[in-house]
């Protein structure tokens, strides 16, 4: 990924513990050969073999602090949880939304009036693209 | 299926990993809307078709079919076109294959989507092992996987394409938890064309011998395999039965791309080490190139410490596009060179890399942009290599595609139907809708 370009760094997972390793995050063991100078790929991505970065279109997540034209990263290997603000697939579209997963219904929830829920029927029609780690904000 | 007796220990085998559709499946990850529906990825210049989605192939659309002969009726059933995006296929491999290198005592790179695994275990295990495989891939990328286990690399290929043509075995075949008697009659139904290496003109010579499925070239007397081919249909046979003897290759090709890769005895530890494992890459491309008389338009260069490293982990990639196509030694150099360069971590013992080229197309197809330059830079070459040391490394000798770089290629090849270079350019990042 020539946008991150600087190392990769991780430990390998056993595989089988790779969820929990994964879940975990990898500390960087290359650290002892940092050059003093702050690194964001060593910050902000946690693993690059799932990590990309997108563009938001729209406002209806501005309550949160998402506006039209920020980059999020996206890690695709978490598992979404509650509360989480995830990338899922709506009606064709990737479409960022907080994930409801604690009423009745599992609720896609934008963060700005105005913007109706989206009610996902049943969890097998959930399609979650991805659990957003960080918002790039232009200020 | 029948469980093996008595219940074997824990060994090593082989696993063939593989992108199911590859190139298809890499503009799926990125578009929902290509789900479950006909898609087709063309070739260079837009001419050809190089990938089919299973519903493309249900349509009977076969590989190298001229685009102008599919675009009328395309809407009328559904078919969706898109120009192949070298970039965005390799970034995806190398996220696969570092990811799949997670999971293996050793990893063999074969091509842009398959790869050769050593894993550890029993029958039972390996078949877990698998499964993980494949969620793990898909979990990370989106791309869907076959794996195929045996004891040999022939086997493992053989199992892969079992796990891809059997939809209830959820994408993981290992041969040695299948019941024999089923591996049989499969081995008696498939033509020995279905098998790694023998390809159709092959096929026919052995068909004269009596040799039409894999079970009877499985049953073939090696020695006279070897009188009448080649040792290396011998070594099929060998493989067949369970003896292997394919040695891991340092270079490979085939339409799609070529491959140089190596795993290194002493690691390499410095950036200047490292330049030059990368020039010496570029340059025997070129020169396999030259001789097989094609371009490339893309370059993917790698590199890794080992999975077992205490001391440090790092996987630099990337992949740049070059001027225009070609096969000229000093550019695939400054490329390779330059691509890796802001990457390499200064001390981490690296202990492999290799250099891939894809978007291959016979010469001739483009003009040459770069002709007039490299007859100059020729004459010093030794020490122009030496002297890519600029810190914004592509960018800075002319291939302003790397990283940050905002310039386009002057390559302007016809690619009407792209999809944007999701993983690899700011300008281009996948949007999502916040509506």
């Amino acid at each position: 990924m020539a946008v991150f370009s600087a190392d990769r760094s991780r430990r390998p997972a056993p595989p089988s513990e790779s969820d929990a390793a994964t879940a975990a995050g990898f500390p960087s063991p290359a650290r002892d050969y940092f050059d003093g100078r702050i690194d964001l790929n060593r910050h902000l991505i946690r693993d690059p073999t799932s990590t990309y970065v997108v563009r938001v279109e729209g406002d209806s997540m501005a309550g949160t602090g998402i506006c039209n034209g920020d980059e999020l990263i996206v890690d695709r290997s978490l598992t979404p949880r509650d509360g989480a603000v995830v990338v899922a697939v709506v009606d064709g579209e990737l479409t960022v939304r907080r994930l409801l997963l604690g009423g009745q219904r599992i609720v896609l929830r934008a963060e700005s009036p105005g913007y109706p829920d989206i009610l996902v029927a049943e969890p097998s029609e959930l399609s979650v693209w991805g659990v957003v780690t960080r918002c790039l904000h232009h200020v | 299926m029948s469980e093996p007796s008595p219940p074997p220990a824990a060994a090593q085998r082989i696993a063939l990993v593989d992108v199911n559709s590859f190139y298809v499946s890499c503009e799926r990850a990125f578009d929902p809307k290509l789900a479950g529906v006909p898609v087709v990825v063309l070739s260079n210049n837009d001419g050809c078709v190089v990938a089919r989605s299973d519903e493309a192939k249900a349509l009977g659309i076969k590989t190298g079919t001229p685009w102008f002969k599919l675009a009328e009726s395309a809407p009328r059933v559904g078919l969706i076109q898109r120009s192949s995006n070298y970039e965005l296929y390799g970034d995806l491999s190398s996220r696969v294959m570092e990811l799949l290198g997670r999971y293996a005592l050793w990893q063999e790179v074969y091509s842009i989507d398959e790869s050769f695994l050593g894993l550890a275990g029993t029958p039972r295990d390996l078949e877990a092992q698998g499964a993980t495989i494949r969620t793990a891939v898909a979990r990370h990328t989106g791309l869907p996987v076959c794996v195929g286990i045996g004891t040999t690399k022939t086997l493992a290929k053989f199992a892969n394409r079992i796990a891809k043509q059997n939809r209830h075995l959820q994408g993981v075949c290992n041969l040695e938890t299948m019941d024999p008697a089923a591996v049989e009659a499969i081995m008696s139904r498939v033509p020995v064309t279905g098998l790694w290496g023998v390809g159709s003109r092959l096929g026919t010579k052995l068909d004269a011998m009596g040799i039409s499925t894999v079970a009877d070239l499985r049953a073939a007397d090696p020695a006279l395999i070897r009188r009448k081919f080649s040792v290396t249909l011998q070594r099929t046979v060998l493989e067949l039965n369970g003896t292997a003897c394919i040695p891991h290759e340092d270079e490979r090709a085939d339409r799609k791309q070529l491959i140089f890769s190596r795993s290194f005895s002493t690691p390499v530890t410095t950036g200047a080490e490292m330049r030059q494992v990368m020039s010496i890459y570029a340059q025997q491309a070129a020169a396999r190139l030259e001789r097989e008389g094609q371009q490339a338009s893309i370059l993917t260069a790698y590199a890794g410490t080992s999975h077992f490293s205490e001391r440090a982990a790092s996987f630099p990639s990337a992949t740049v596009r070059l001027p225009s196509p070609t096969s000229d030694p000093v550019v695939l150099s400054r490329a390779a060179v330059g691509a890796l360069e802001s990457q390499v971590v200064e001390g981490v013992p690296y202990t492999k890399a290799g250099v891939m080229l894809s978007g291959l197309e016979s010469a001739g197809a483009q003009p040459l942009f770069e002709e007039f330059v490299s007859a100059q830079e020729r004459r010093n070459l030794g020490e122009l290599l030496g002297k890519v040391t600029d810190k914004y490394g592509a960018a800075s000798i002319g291939l302003g595609l790397a990283g940050m770089s905002t310039a386009t290629p002057e390559w302007t090849m016809s690619r009407r139907y792209s999809s944007p270079r999701y993983t690899t350019e700011w300008s281009e990042l996948p949007v999502v809708k916040a509506v």
